[in-house]
């Protein structure tokens, strides 16, 4: 796993769940979709480095042990603590069974304070292109990315043979503090 | 009542589907979630289902037996009657399968009530359609 890096330059930021959120949402569809719920998952133990400078990049690890879920909602019934930790199992059992995440980009264009970000994402032990942008107004960073779990070889939760499913694409955000400019000094 | 119509070919011999359906230790696990918890003669088991609902899952017991055979016909009518565990629902389905050279049609007739059926009756008919539909699909291939 690739270190964050310390910080010491002020175009460099080390971001956590210390200064940051890391957020998984998916979707339910199918006939039966009343009987699930639309997911909103936190990621716990990760760690990226952002950096600005002209060899710069955006590098993330995530751990997938470390997905729990903070709620469920559109779903005929409340999601208790039993059924996030039934959900949580599942993930790990059934969804993200293998390897380590990994981002780590292979460019970055800048514009104002829009980035847009190209790299490869390792999931479930397949690495695949992705691209999205984020944003750096007001000494934060926040984006999101549209992850289809088919193109790493997930194949989208289902239940009630069938007709309960999760969509293909989930969406990943990130929203963490950039420490201004001056605090570096 | 939820009644629904399936078919299903194999291209086998009535005769050996009509075998495979009589067989309660084969014919059971053909649905999903669903095992023989013990053969009580030869046309009746107890059995239980377990059926997965996303973060929740629920389990149904209770007895499986052939209440009509017609085996010049290949005609029998296989009764289910069920309680949620742990629950107060009910899952009951009288299911008529009419075999012929090649395959077959399976005729289900159910009563649900609890929590499954707590979703609406469309989501349920769904459901038990879906559930249907893979156990013909496991059926064939037995």
């Amino acid at each position: 796993m690739p270190k964050p890096s310390t910080g010491t330059s002020e175009l460099s930021h080390a971001l956590g769940p210390e200064n940051g959120a890391l957020m998984v949402r998916t979707r339910k569809r199918g006939a039966a979709s009343k009987a699930g719920h639309n997911l909103l998952i936190g990621v716990t133990s990760w760690q990226a480095t952002l950096d600005l400078g002209e060899d710069g990049g955006i590098a993330l690890t995530a751990d997938p042990a470390s997905l729990v879920v903070i709620e469920g909602t559109g779903g005929a019934m409340t999601l208790g603590d039993e059924e996030k930790a039934a959900i949580e199992q599942t993930i790990g059992e059934e969804v993200l069974t293998s390897g380590p995440i990994e981002f780590r980009s292979t460019s970055i264009a800048a514009d104002g304070d829009t980035l847009s970000v190209e790299g490869e994402l390792e999931l479930a032990g397949r690495r695949h292109p992705i691209a999205f942008e984020l944003s750096t107004e007001d000494d934060r960073l926040r984006g999101s990315a549209t992850v289809k779990q088919t193109d790493w070889g997930i194949e989208p939760y289902t239940a009630l043979f069938g007709t309960l499913k999760v969509t293909d694409e989930v969406e990943v955000s990130i929203n963490a503090m950039l420490p201004r400019r001056d605090d570096h000094g | 009542m939820v009644e629904l119509d399936h078919s299903f070919s194999n291209g086998k011999p009535a005769d050996y589907n009509w075998e495979a359906i009589l067989d309660l230790d084969r014919l059971i696990p053909c649905v999903e979630g669903g095992k023989v918890i013990e053969r009580t003669s030869p046309t009746e088991a107890r059995a239980e289902i377990k059926v997965k609902m996303g973060a929740m899952s629920l389990t149904f017991a209770g007895t499986v037996a052939v209440i009509e055979q017609d085996a010049d016909a290949h005609r029998a009518v296989l009764q289910v009657k069920s309680k949620e565990v742990g629950g107060q629902g009910l899952a009951n389905a009288d299911v008529t399968f009419a075999l012929s050279d090649g395959g077959g049609t399976i005729h289900t007739a159910a009563q649900i009530s609890g929590k499954a059926a707590s979703m609406g009756e469309g989501v349920m008919v769904n459901v038990l359609d879906a559930l249907v539909d893979d156990f013909t699909k496991k059926l064939a291939a037995v």
